[in-house]
């Protein structure tokens, strides 16, 4: 219900500055600085309004628990879209991998076994078969029957396994 | 007449059998997403919309761009009706349009123990508002389109501005934050290769970013994830009641003869509500809000609502079906969509290759033949499913949430991925969820943005444009009558609450003021 003032008003003004540097030309230029100058103006005045309404106590988050809550699924989430492309770092000449790539089947099965098994604190049996069962019903719909193709691992580069 | 000609041809290309068969998977899909309450409607038509690209494609036998829009928009009928099936058997909202029958349909299913007659009543009513509305698509869609094919660059863009000035005018309290969202939304669009002179900006030196933040990987992020995200605070709350969920034929009965009483009601909400939809920015839910005020306006016995009156199921769902159909007129005749989900329904027509607007008709008249044909069928269907199979739609509610949630990710990271086979988008669609849920909390409103980001790149067309055309000149928008009185309405609806909020203020300064000068 209430609003984190200063939180917001780092958000806002987060993004502004990213655009607002392309004063100048009337050509292509013009179009994206009005847009974030507006949005400048804008986000200033609704700083300004946060930070003269009386607010409450509150925060953003009610209590550790929700944020915490919130940070159980993003966290994973992250984790998650960075293994299906594999961890490494790129230089010119270099391409150094930490983490392997796990493609998307791989890194699903991963996914979907630590919420089963953690958060859903299945038996051991449920999580291997939802670890083992998601991944193939997702390769039957799209790999076969959409003809989508989704990034593969560094096992199915080697041969080991169709995805 | 012409119309029913084309209506024709039109039921004859959504009863194809590939056709009708999308149509039925849609709807089931629509319903379970309604059902779900962290994923709206919305989002599924976003998280399901790369897959809508290979359908149009030909990727099942005899599909086509036609048969795209009709999965789409069946998934949102589907949603439309879904969404009220939790609000009346566990007082849980699974759509933002459900909201309004927690006031009367979890009454009138618990206090008063008839939930088949609740639901009973929302499905008939929606039904009917529903088929009203879409008869006013039949017979306004075409003369709409064919007006608009008469703009120039300075009617588009003022029609632009128009669309932009109601997000913000009418958009509820905060029309500060629409502006910023607006803007926001604006400037994404920009992003990459200028589309008139090809020039780069905004790609901080990135050869990725050079074709642009494509709009469906945001959107599915802002919606799809950020949804996610927001119902994992209230995962306490999910305690589910065990409640009859049991329809019968009977229940049905006593539905009609209800709505047959306040057929009067429903008819007008449904009139109201399909207006209230064609502005754009607005979709279902405040139509619902909007059609729950007006059963209770007009009621002779108020004080029965909250206790389970049945005109407060029936009017809001009226009026809220009816705008949800409406809010695809502008979108398909103009290129405007109604609202958030019309955005991402017109972002498909883009990704299958298809100009939204009013050439649509000419070029493609099976192809909106066959949808406006496909409403109709697309709410009949829905309408027999959920007398149907309503026990089986309550029994989702308990998909444990460790299965649902991270399933839920997974599909959205397969559809911003499989788009254009970019591991960028999935960042982007992670990166936009963390936005978007942190938008919600800041109780940002996403439709603007998510507006802007689809109309961006027209309306930075159409404008400058009509600039090159007026030699730079602002005044070549007030050559037409039509331009300038788009324009003018525009500022006025602007204007509405920013006039509003400095009386209110000062009002509100008034008393202090006096004490403090005596």
């Amino acid at each position: 219900m209430l609003i984190a003032a200063v939180a917001m008003f780092d958000s806002r003004a987060a993004f502004s500055p990213s655009a607002g540097t392309q004063v100048g030309d009337v050509g292509s230029r013009w179009y994206p600085f009005w847009a974030a100058t507006i949005m400048g103006i804008a986000s200033v005045v609704v700083g300004y309004r946060a930070l003269t309404t009386p607010q409450g106590a509150e925060g953003a988050f009610e209590g550790a628990r929700s944020l915490f809550a919130v940070l159980k699924l993003a966290l994973p989430m992250i984790g998650y879209a960075l293994l299906i492309g594999g961890i490494g770092f790129r230089t010119t000449d270099f391409t150094y991998r930490i983490v392997p790539q796990f493609g998307f089947y791989l890194a699903t099965a991963l996914y979907m076994g630590l919420f089963a098994w953690w958060l859903g604190r299945y038996k051991i049996w449920w999580v291997a078969a939802i670890t083992v069962a998601f991944p193939i019903v997702i390769f039957a719909i799209f790999e076969i029957g959409f003809r989508v193709s989704l990034p593969k691992s560094f096992l199915y580069s080697s041969g080991l396994l169709p995805f | 007449m012409e119309v029913f000609g084309q209506l024709a041809g039109g039921f004859a290309t959504a009863l194809q059998p590939i056709n009708v068969a999308m149509l039925f998977v849609a709807v089931v899909l629509g319903l379970v997403i309604g059902v779900l309450p962290g994923l709206g409607g919305t989002s599924g038509v976003a998280i399901l919309l790369p897959i809508t690209v290979f359908i149009a494609h030909g990727s099942l036998p005899g599909s086509d761009a036609t048969t795209a829009i009709i999965f789409l928009a069946g998934i949102y009928w589907g949603a439309l009706f879904g969404g009220v099936i939790t609000s009346i058997l566990f007082n849980i909202p699974g759509e933002p349009w459900a909201v309004v029958l927690l006031f009367d349909g979890f009454p009138l299913a618990k206090k008063l123990g008839k939930p088949g007659l609740a639901l009973a009543s929302s499905f008939v009513s929606s039904f009917l508002g529903a088929l009203v509305s879409t008869i006013l698509f039949t017979f306004f869609a075409l003369p709409i389109a064919l007006k608009a094919l008469e703009f120039g660059p300075a009617e588009l863009f003022a029609v632009f501005v128009l669309s932009f000035a109601t997000l913000i005018g009418l958009g509820a309290e905060a029309p500060m934050k629409s502006l910023a969202m607006l803007a926001l939304g604006l400037l994404l669009a920009a992003v990459g290769f200028d589309t008139i002179t090809g020039e780069q900006r905004l790609n901080f030196g990135q050869t990725s970013l050079l074709s642009g933040i494509s709009f469906v990987p945001v959107t599915i992020g802002l919606f799809g994830i950020g949804e996610i995200l927001a119902s994992a605070e209230e995962q306490g709350i999910g305690f589910v009641e065990n409640i009859s969920a049991k329809l019968g034929l009977r229940d049905v009965f006593e539905a009609v003869r209800e709505l047959r009483k306040r057929l009067r009601l429903v008819l007008s909400n449904a009139i109201i509500g399909f207006f209230f939809g064609v502005l754009p920015g607005h979709g279902a839910t405040a139509a619902s809000f909007l059609g729950y005020g007006l059963a209770r306006q007009y009621s002779k016995n108020k004080e029965n609502f909250g206790k389970g009156e049945i005109s407060g199921i029936m009017g809001p769902q009226a009026a809220a079906d009816s705008a949800g159909v409406a809010s695809l007129v502008p979108m398909i005749t103009l290129g405007i969509p109604g609202s958030p989900t019309s955005a991402v329904i017109m972002a498909g027509l883009f990704i299958w290759g298809l100009q939204p607007g009013p050439v649509l008709f000419i070029q493609h008249p099976d192809f909106v033949w066959g949808l406006i044909a496909s409403i109709y069928l697309g709410h009949l269907l829905t309408f027999v499913l959920c007398l149907l199979a309503v026990p089986l739609l309550a029994m989702i509610m308990r998909v444990p949430y460790a299965i649902i949630t991270p399933f839920i990710v997974v599909i959205s990271i397969i559809g911003s991925y499989s788009l254009n086979n970019s591991m960028l988008d999935v960042f982007i669609t992670v990166i936009f969820g963390l936005i978007g849920y942190w938008l919600r909390k800041m109780k940002y409103p996403l439709a603007p943005l998510v507006v802007a980001l689809v109309l961006g790149d027209s309306t930075e067309r159409e404008l400058r444009k009509a600039l090159i055309a007026g030699h730079g000149s602002p005044l070549y928008f007030f050559n037409s009558g039509l331009s300038t009185a788009l324009i003018v309405l525009a500022v006025v609806l602007v204007a509405i609450p920013l006039i509003r909020t400095i009386r209110a203020r000062r009002r509100r300064a008034a008393p202090p003021a006096a004490t403090a000068h005596p």
